[in-house]
């Protein structure tokens, strides 16, 4: 019977992916780094803190991973055209419906934001990190983190035209 | 009334509820009279709805089948490797009631890990250190008490002693070296819960400290397998005999005295 620690490792796979296809922007590639990244966890659990968050120590074991790899390969991560990025698109088949297409254009949105901001909205926005956690995740000051969260979201808003609430409503549009 | 530019990075903290109480308070009052604030506030906010949704499905795609293949087995392995680690943990409250046995039991056991093990970990490590010549400054391994000659020349295996200064001092075992001299497996409590495995022998008129570990005891009275396996380690490279008999053990520590 595994223990708490590993049935959450398995329980966070899900989770670890999604963070991986984020950073590496590649399914593959992600599923060889969520496997290092439980291996690694495996090996270090207990320099695991009981009570502190399981998945944002995971995340920084798998993002540690993730840069030590591109420096090994010192190649800079490909440059994602909107066209390309798709890769933070679910792929369960589902297409079709006007709300599905509207996450896609998110997804995509998300998909161009540079590296730095997107790991920042998905830790905290996706996975509901908070400010202190992603800063210790990431090594950074929280400030650090309010900056890129609040130009993530301002361009997510800018791009998708997230209009507020009561703006939505179809006489309003027409005064815009 | 006069109006305060709030900054994106200001206004996202408030919808994630990560701002201070008197900001909260003065963003939230210019909120009322500033309908372009309260905008920009929903719009930030609205973007986290928007990033959660569109990641949404995929957490629902199955992680894949090799993928989850991999990971099982590597639980299953560690599992089995802590389950083994658990095995060889040897309770030292536990060895104090068993004395001799728990002793006799363990040096017959493999070597599990290497002595290396122990000093990326939680122990201390200090080896064939004679105390008689401990430079000022350097507590070996915190056995400088005046009471430990004494229980070393006294305290037959399995029994406990006080030496002072809130330290126990228990005797594991007697045995000879290659060389057959007396030499004795000890433990001492230090009041700070650290515990010192120890081996002390006596080729001459004076005991000479061979081996220490300095482990930190959790709260269960518990040393690290990892000090134990070094103690096997280091009794099988020096050629230790099998631990003498009460009676054996009582006729070398009078001799001692």
């Amino acid at each position: 019977m595994p223990d708490a620690f590993s049935q959450e490792l398995v329980a966070l796979l899900p989770n670890l992916r999604r963070f991986a296809i984020a950073l590496c922007r590649s399914r593959d590639i992600a599923d060889d780094l969520v496997q290092t990244t439980c291996e690694k966890a495996l090996q270090a659990r207990a320099s695991y803190q009981p009570g502190t968050r399981l998945d944002a120590w995971l995340f920084r074991i798998l993002r540690n991973s993730w840069i030590d790899q591109t420096r090994r390969q010192k190649t800079e991560g490909p440059r994602i055209d909107v066209a390309d990025a798709h890769f933070l698109v679910g792929q369960d088949g589902e297409r079709t419906t006007e709300a599905r297409l509207a996450l896609d254009a998110t997804a995509k949105a998300i998909a161009t934001l540079p590296d730095d901001q997107r790991e920042v909205l998905i830790m905290v926005c996706v996975e509901d990190l908070t400010y202190r956690e992603a800063a210790d995740v990431l090594s950074v000051p929280v400030g650090t983190i309010m900056s890129r969260l609040a130009r993530a979201r301002r361009k997510l808003v800018d791009q998708l035209g997230i209009d507020t609430p009561t703006k939505r409503s179809e006489d309003q549009k027409g005064l815009m | 009334m006069t109006t305060t530019h709030f900054s994106d990075e200001i206004i996202i903290a408030y919808a994630d509820g990560e701002l201070e109480p008197d900001q909260r308070a003065a963003l939230e009052r210019q909120m009322e009279a500033d309908g372009d604030l309260a905008d920009r506030v929903a719009r930030l906010a609205e973007s986290r709805v928007r990033a959660k949704a569109a990641l949404a499905p995929l957490l629902n795609e199955p992680v894949p089948a090799a993928l989850s293949a991999n990971i099982a087995a590597m639980v299953d392995k560690a599992e089995q490797a802590s389950s083994a680690d658990d095995a060889t943990i040897v309770s030292l409250a536990a060895r104090r009631r068993h004395g001799l046995s728990a002793g006799f039991a363990r040096w017959d056991m493999p070597i599990a890990a290497s002595v290396a093990l122990v000093m990326g970990t939680a122990a201390g490590f200090l080896i064939a250190t004679y105390w008689t010549d401990t430079p000022p400054g350097l507590r070996v391994a915190n056995l400088e008490q005046a009471g430990l000659v004494a229980a070393l020349n006294t305290i037959p295996a399995g029994d406990e002693s006080n030496i002072g200064a809130g330290d126990r001092f228990r005797a594991i075992a007697t045995y000879r070296d290659a060389d057959g001299a007396v030499c004795r497996e000890f433990e001492v409590d230090h009041a700070d819960t650290s515990t010192v495995v120890a081996v002390a022998c006596r080729p001459a008129a004076a005991w000479e400290l061979q081996f220490a570990v300095v482990a930190d005891q959790n709260n269960d009275g518990y040393a690290p397998a990892s000090s134990l396996e070094s103690l096997d380690a280091y009794l099988t490279a020096v050629g230790a005999g099998e631990p003498l008999s009460p009676d054996d053990e009582k006729t070398v520590l009078d001799g001692l005295n």
